[in-house]
């Protein structure tokens, strides 16, 4: 089937930006529909397990079956011709461990084998690995290989890592910590001094699975002819990718290395790392000179690829009796399992909840204690929001608490303490600038769009011995975008991701090709940077393509993560285009012979005087390419332009929102049921505002997920309970409803267009949202959220212990959360 | 049953309309014969145990599991994948996915489909009720289900 102008469709004029006073676009701000779908409606994507290679060898790890011992010894398969058996041993002449490092006063590294040396620290770490002619061949061999392991006391939780006799997770550590410090801002005793009222609440987020639909994978081929590694892997960012194998191998530069990523199946932080597996898989293709491949199944990724969050927190606002907050106190303990990531380290989430924690408010004086824990569970690192949902969930549900203590309305609460439209920019306690912002028109739209009035109406109705109780709950955050190297420096990152980059070629019919160092997993880039170079150029989309996801073709960069792509790459294509304008300008003015400053551009053609012809692209680029003895002198032939593009500004744009939800609590059996959730979004001029829907939803599917399912288990013993997606539920068509999102836009001053980030967002009011709309229904029955997920044997629980009413018998089971109605 | 682990068994099925012939092992999975073997890699694996959805295909008309489906039990059958579904239902819903952005990184997209034909197959008016709990074998994990909620709807009739 042909789509219908599949690539150049529009769903139909947008007119919010004119709205706005904002200048009209032709391409951007449109919501165009997207060229990348039809290859996956056919069933035509092409993921690295769809990758054909003839001849290519699977493998099967061996992994560790308890959380923490001595691997004493590993007995080999017995093996048939063509098959081979690798341990540490085997690849110490080609791989060197991983060592994940923060330019941070004390923080701890510690060396993460590609497979175990002496000691494993997790159940799952891999120990071994086996190649053969088949991945169930593989299995079936690495079901044979005997491990003795001599079993080592546990740490199954950050407190018990602090404690006088816990084992000491890695050799020559000053304690079972990655990080930990204490910074004060402001005058932070002096306004506690001040203060009337102080509140101290304490919460807990779960460990999480970030959970892309395609598991992570890879298939090396090593070329001995050639001496080059040709390494396919679902990442977000190749070039990194690529470095860091060339860092991690012993004797290939990275001028040998090509990483290719094809179609990524969904990676939300989770695929930016450079895992153990990935190390492995190209030193033994290195070793035997052939193409091997490993494909992940869905208990090895719930094991061993990067968690996130189990941050325990507590909180202290110190206020004033109006609600405003004189100072902020907040201690961060996370979970960050047994080994640091290359290269976000397990300190990431503590971190950055320290780092962001003010959000919206004007908080100036604040202390933090941000403390990150070796354990033994599986290591943590980057997952979508990354600190922020957590702190959000503290910050948002102590506001909450605030707010009932003084007698004041929540919203009113808030909108004393948000940081002034004049304000901007605006440096934060914690040193973070805001570049613009307009905080309070958004709490009056998601106060006027939940119906605020009619829910406390309706709460005032509510019969005393109501079984169903409604909730609302609001909640804030700002997310901190496209910021580069100097940012990422001061925070001690290793790696300091400055820039993208795009090359634009024209070719001789005067369409376009965009290579960009930013690599999608399903956010649209191959629609959302054409727009822009469609804009630029007035080039129609389908004249247009774009190419990534392969360091051999693409111009160095470093690939998709932390809401940045369309600012940073969509900020290179802008400026490579700008380019090619002006060179198409200058070639036309001189076959015209008329001064480049009386041309303009429009329609695939340079314009001039009245009366005259205008030129064509496709006649401009005959002459850069082709008739280049019509150039004028001086100008090379040629029509390729890169560009890297480094924002003026190194901080980042700040896009922000508010998430606002409405629930009803059975207070039989503590079912939460979402009726309304509301996003009121500012994430300046959009580029395509259908993608920017799709990042709300998909994200805010996410915070549902968190807020009221997932969950990653494990026993006492560092045992993991939740190994299938059986066990750790991912929110689906039942649990999210349709979520309604309001826009705002407030341009930044120094991106191209105004535009700022808006991939993670979505996720980060999730937990806090619900969490104080759970709350707020359950008030006077002596229930109060403090967990996330918060499920339906919590809220059961805290009922009946609270002498509150609740169903007689058992707790329910977990999970009793759905959105749908009863049938 | 008690077969040998290394035990092969010919087969004999329809795939996507054309006649294909596989001697396989008794373990095979239906997902796995028509990846590597077949080379339809439009199934995709999510999670190998039935709860995901990402690998729906047709068997006989009804959607199943490709993951957990035995190969051998499709002998004599028919299968239809992602990559076979054709025919004027089949062609607004894959305009309506793209029009109602029903996608995004596309791992899921072929299970959608499928489950999606078999629907409005059974129910050609479905409300989104409806929508919402046939659909609910499937995961996905980048939309918020927002989307294909839509152009389900949009697809139905009434």
């Amino acid at each position: 089937m042909k789509m219908a102008d599949a690539s150049n469709a529009v769903k139909g004029a947008d007119p919010r930006d004119a709205q706005a006073g904002h200048p009209a676009y032709a391409s951007v701000g449109h919501p165009v529909l997207r060229p990348e779908d039809e290859r996956h409606l056919h069933g035509a994507g092409r993921f690295v397990a769809d990758i054909a290679w003839p001849g290519a060898l699977h493998l099967a790890f061996v992994r560790s079956p308890v959380a923490h011992g001595v691997v004493r010894s590993v007995r080999a398969p017995a093996l048939a011709p063509g098959e081979s058996f690798w341990t540490a041993a085997d690849l110490q002449d080609v791989a060197r461990p991983i060592v994940a490092k923060l330019n941070r006063p004390g923080f701890q590294s510690a060396p993460y084998p590609c497979l175990a040396t002496d000691r494993v620290r997790f159940a799952g770490q891999t120990i071994a690995a086996v190649v053969a002619s088949s991945r169930a061949r593989a299995e079936d061999l690495a079901e044979q290989v005997e491990v003795d392991i001599e079993p080592l006391p546990v740490i199954a939780s950050a407190r018990a890592a602090f404690e006088a006799d816990a084992p000491l997770m890695h050799e020559g550590w000053s304690g079972n910590h990655f990080m930990k410090f204490t910074r004060t801002f402001g005058d932070f005793e002096a306004a506690v001094a001040c203060a009337e009222v102080h509140l101290t609440r304490r919460y807990r987020m779960e460990r999480l699975a970030p959970s892309p639909l395609e598991t992570r994978g890879c298939l090396a081929v090593f070329d001995r002819a050639q001496g080059r590694l040709l390494f396919h892997t679902c990442c977000q960012r190749p070039h990194i990718q690529r470095d860091f194998l060339a860092e991690q191998l012993i004797g290939i530069e990275q001028h040998r290395i090509q990483v290719v990523v094809p179609d990524v199946g969904g990676a939300f932080g989770v695929k930016t790392n450079l895992y153990p597996e990935e190390l492995a898989l190209a030193a033994i293709s290195i070793k035997l000179g052939t193409a091997v491949r490993w494909i992940e199944d869905r208990m090895e990724h719930l094991l061993s690829a990067c968690q996130a969050r189990e941050n325990d927190e507590g909180v202290t606002i110190h206020a004033n009796r109006d609600g405003e907050i004189l100072a902020l106190e907040a201690e961060y303990l996370v979970d960050g399992g047994a080994y640091s990531m290359l290269p976000s380290t397990s300190a990431v989430e503590a971190n950055m909840s320290a780092n962001v924690m003010p959000g919206p408010y004007r908080i100036r004086n604040y202390r933090a204690t941000a403390m990150s824990a070796c354990t033994n569970k599986a290591p943590t690192g980057p997952y979508r929001g990354v600190g922020r949902p957590a702190a959000c969930f503290a910050m948002e549900r102590t506001l909450d608490e605030l707010a009932h203590v003084l007698g004041i309305e929540p919203h009113e609460l808030r909108r004393r303490n948000l940081i002034a439209p004049d304000a901007f920019p605006y440096t934060s306690a914690t040193g973070l600038v805001y570049d613009t912002g307009d905080y309070p028109p958004m709490m009056d739209t998601a106060v006027r769009a939940m119906g605020h009035g009619e829910v406390r109406a309706a709460q005032q109705a509510t019969a005393p011995d109501a079984r169903e109780r409604i909730g609302i709950g609001y909640a804030w955050y700002v997310e901190q975008t496209a910021h580069t190297a100097k940012e990422f420096f001061a925070r001690g990152s290793v790696v300091l991701y400055g820039f993208e980059s795009a090359r634009i070629k024209m070719d001789i019919s005067g369409s376009l090709t965009i290579e960009t160092s930013v690599c999608s997993h399903g956010q649209g880039h191959a629609t959302t940077l054409a727009q822009i170079a469609s804009e630029v150029t007035s080039i129609p989309m389908d004249r247009i393509s774009v190419r990534a996801g392969d360091t051999d073709v693409v111009p160095y960069g470093n690939g998709t993560f932390a809401s940045r792509s369309v600012v940073l790459a969509g900020g290179a294509v802008h400026q490579a285009c700008g380019r090619l304008v002006e060179r198409l300008r200058v070639i036309a003015a001189h076959l015209m012979q008329v001064a480049p400053g009386a041309l303009t551009l429009g329609a695939q053609a340079v314009h001039g005087p009245a009366g005259t012809e205008p030129l064509p692209f496709a006649r401009l680029a005959q002459v850069a390419l082709q008739y280049v003895h019509e150039l004028p002198d001086g100008i090379e032939p040629g029509l390729e332009f890169m560009s890297s593009y480094r924002p003026p500004v190194e901080t980042g744009a700040f896009s922000a929102g508010v998430h606002a939800a409405k629930v009803a609590v059975d207070i039989e059996t503590g079912a939460v049921r979402l009726l309304d959730y509301l996003v009121v979004e500012d994430c300046g001029q959009t580029i395509n505002p259908m993608i920017v829907d799709g990042q709300v939803h998909g994200g805010v599917a996410q915070g549902i997920g968190q807020a009221l399912l997932e969950e990653i288990r494990y026993d006492a013993q560092g045992q993991p309970g939740t190994v299938t997606l059986a066990d750790y539920l991912l929110p689906g068509f039942g649990e999210v409803p349709e979520v309604r999102i309001e826009h705002q836009h407030t341009l930044s001053p120094f991106t191209a267009y105004g535009m700022k980030g808006t991939g993670e967002g979505g996720c980060i009011g999730g937990p806090a949202a619900i969490g104080n709309a759970v709350t707020d229904a359950l008030r006077g029955l002596g229930v109060s959220v403090t967990r996330a997920p918060v499920t339906a044997r919590d809220v059961w629980m805290a009922l009946q212990a609270a002498g509150s009413r609740a169903g007689a018998g058992d707790p329910p089971a977990e999970p009793a959360y759905t959105w749908m109605p009863p049938q | 049953m008690n077969a040998p682990r290394d035990a092969t068994i010919d087969l004999q099925l329809t795939v996507n309309g054309h006649e294909a012939k596989a001697r396989v092992e008794a373990r095979l999975s239906l997902c796995d014969l028509l990846r590597d073997s077949l080379h339809l890699t439009g199934t995709h694996a999510g999670c190998e145990h039935g709860v995901c959805g990402a690998c729906t295909v047709l068997l006989d008309g009804q959607p199943v599991r490709a993951c957990i489906t035995l190969a051998a039990a499709c002998d004599g059958r028919a299968v239809t994948t992602v990559e076979g579904l054709s025919g004027p239902l089949v062609d607004r819903l894959r305009a309506a996915f793209h029009a109602e952005h029903a996608l995004q990184c596309g791992y899921c997209t072929p299970g959608m489909l499928v489950s999606a034909v078999d629907l409005l197959e059974r129910k050609p008016g479905a409300e989104e009720d409806e929508i919402r709990r046939d659909m609910s074998g499937n995961l996905c994990r980048c939309t918020g289900y927002v989307g294909i909620v839509r152009a389900i709807r949009s697809c139905a009739q009434g």
